[in-house]
């Protein structure tokens, strides 16, 4: 937890929407109860539950094939789980639909990066913008009056995300030309356009050098400090999950097999015996 | 020397010693170049926004226009009949889109494809079934378009004009100028784009995929119903038409898969170059060049600029 006491200072621009975490624990933003999804015969995930707090950095760890990604998959509604319900904000679904995930204010990034690859910086992080567009097909496509107004405005938006994360220099490249690190950047600007209030990343540090996740790291920090973001974020970095993480659940083989604070998450015997295999 | 002279020498002499002939061949070519670019146009919206070539553009060309001629004769006036083919293609972009793409997100490339060859059969059959095999005449006069032609002294000689393809080249500028702005300054535009880059991540900004394709298929339907009209009132309407899409392949080479501008200037180097390719050099071999001179000039291209001329840069990073 040294990391989130040394960013104690900035509590102040957090504002009324800072909390720390133990006031965080009360409110809940998202939760999922028994889920369980399957692919024909394989089981994804198996009757998990846990909750994300408002405010909160929640880490969602476990080896490979654990059902992390498909976790988060079923949270934003690209896969629907057949046993289980998902509230956000208080409001029971069976399923999610993506439309509605992001809508609603659940944004993410993905393991492989799907960013739009033929399409400059700027393009991809005003296109996180979409659902906060509002003006009619019409003035759209004069591109003038009250839609270039929409338009510049949403502009200044995705400029103060673009000096945030500190991507100036590439604003008009085409994101297929950028390095991979600056990539996993870009299209962490795309879900911050979204202004969501529920951010997941999956796995944002993935094959970067120390550099870069220290990089990210910060700005995950930021994200979570200054805006008040809710993050739930998959990492294999160990490392990195016991800095940043305020709450740590755990995967294995679809089931969960521990959750709670990082220091006793690491000491969990299940948790060690999945990650180094069991002794025979 | 002979044969250097007849390529390189003798075809330019003759453009020059019958410059009014050779006005004639240029406005020829740039209205066959602006069909082609019109046909380009519907394939270019589909690819813009799912990143397939639609094999059923062709035969959307003729269903729209069998649709038109079809409701005419059921004694609609020609106006209402106009309106109410823009409601089929509108009904068809709905039916595509629920019964096809829906099921098909986050499928590779080639499944849309092979799905869009599944459909131009479907459509063949069932507009043969709905309107008969036998080719009808397009409502030209009877829609508004202008007949007859009107003859200009230029150069010591005669250039005519049909009115039809005065017409069909103002229609299709203005359709190209709207559609341009439409892709390039909206957000629609934009989320068009990003539908065709990458599925989840559209889904995951909120971009609602079932509604960009029934946009795009719409669109598709409203470029293949002028597409129809405009070739309709040439020849006539059958089934025969569904092959002019082909010709609409060496264009979007030319142009390049998602560029808007790239299909129409495309059109109009293909269009043009067939035709002076025909007249001044046909003769060489006998004639008969116009039918592949397209795609040899497209292979031609394939190898120097693989994207298009406007066409978005291939990013490749390895």
């Amino acid at each position: 937890m040294s990391v989130m006491e040394a960013g104690t200072p900035a509590a102040g621009i957090r504002g009324a929407a800072a909390t720390s975490a133990e006031t965080a624990a009360r409110e809940t933003l998202l939760s999922v109860e028994n889920i369980t999804l399957s692919f024909g015969g394989v089981h994804a995930i198996r009757n998990v539950s846990f909750e994300i707090a408002k405010g909160e950095i929640r880490a969602i760890i476990g080896p490979n094939g654990a059902g992390k990604t498909s976790m988060l998959n079923v949270i934003n509604g690209f896969y629907h789980p057949q046993e289980g319900l998902i509230s956000f904000r208080g409001q029971e679904r069976r399923r999610m639909k993506p439309y509605e995930a992001a809508n609603q204010g659940i944004a993410r990034t993905f393991q492989n990066v799907a960013l739009f690859r033929g399409m400059t910086t700027l393009d991809n992080i005003m296109a996180g913008r979409t659902l906060k567009m509002h003006r009619g097909f019409f003035w759209q496509c004069l591109h003038w009056g009250p839609a270039l107004k929409e338009e510049v405005e949403h502009r200044h938006k995705v400029e103060e995300i673009i000096d945030f994360l500190e991507i100036q220099a590439i604003r008009k490249t085409p994101v297929g030309r950028l390095p991979y690190g600056l990539q996993k950047r870009v299209e962490l600007a795309r879900a911050l356009a979204m202004e969501p209030d529920l951010l997941l990343l999956d796995e944002p540090m993935a094959g970067m050098n120390l550099e870069e996740k220290e990089d990210m790291s910060r700005f995950i920090l930021d994200v979570n400090q200054q805006l008040g973001t809710t993050i739930a974020l998959i990492e294999h970095d160990i490392g990195v999950v016991m800095d940043l993480s305020d709450r740590v659940v755990v995967l294995d083989h679809g089931e969960k097999i521990a959750d709670g604070m990082p220091a006793d998450v690491q000491a969990n015997k299940a948790v060690i015996e999945a990650y180094l295999g069991v002794e025979h | 020397m002979d044969i250097l002279y007849q390529v390189f020498i003798d075809p330019f002499v003759q453009m020059v010693e019958l410059p009014d002939f050779f006005l004639q061949v240029l406005w020829e070519g740039f209205v066959s170049g602006v069909l082609y670019a019109l046909i380009a146009l519907g394939f270019v919206l589909i690819f813009k926004a799912s990143g397939v070539f639609n094999f059923a553009q062709g035969i959307m060309v003729v269903f729209a226009a069998l649709s038109l001629v079809g409701l005419y004769a059921l004694g609609l006036p020609a106006y209402v009949a106009l309106i109410a083919t823009v409601g089929i293609m509108g009904i068809l972009a709905y039916t595509v889109e629920r019964t096809i793409f829906h099921h098909l997100v986050n499928q590779p490339d080639i499944i849309l494809l092979m799905a869009t060859i599944g459909l131009t059969y479907f459509l063949v059959g069932f507009g043969e079934f709905v309107f008969g095999g036998d080719p009808k005449v397009m409502i030209t006069e009877e829609l508004g378009l202008p007949t007859g032609s009107t003859a200009f002294d230029v150069l010591g000689g005669l250039v005519i004009l049909q009115h039809i393809d005065i017409a069909a080249a103002v229609i299709a500028i203005i359709m190209v100028a709207c559609l341009a702005v439409f892709f390039n300054k909206t957000r629609i535009g934009r989320a068009l784009r990003a539908v065709a880059d990458d599925h989840q991540a559209a889904l995951s900004v909120g971009i609602s995929l079932d509604q960009i394709w029934m946009i795009v298929w719409f669109a598709a339907g409203i470029v293949a119903l002028a597409t129809g009209i405009m070739w309709g009132a040439r020849s006539d309407v059958s089934f025969a038409l569904e092959i002019i899409a082909f010709k609409a392949l060496p264009v979007l080479i030319l142009g390049g898969f998602t560029s808007i501008p790239g299909a129409i200037v495309g059109g109009l180097i293909i269009g043009i170059g067939e035709k002076l390719g025909e007249i001044y050099w046909g003769p060489l071999v006998g004639g008969g060049i116009e039918s592949w001179l397209a795609y040899v000039i497209a292979l031609v291209f394939l190898l120097f600029r693989p994207q298009g001329l406007f066409g978005e840069k291939i990013i490749e990073r390895v």
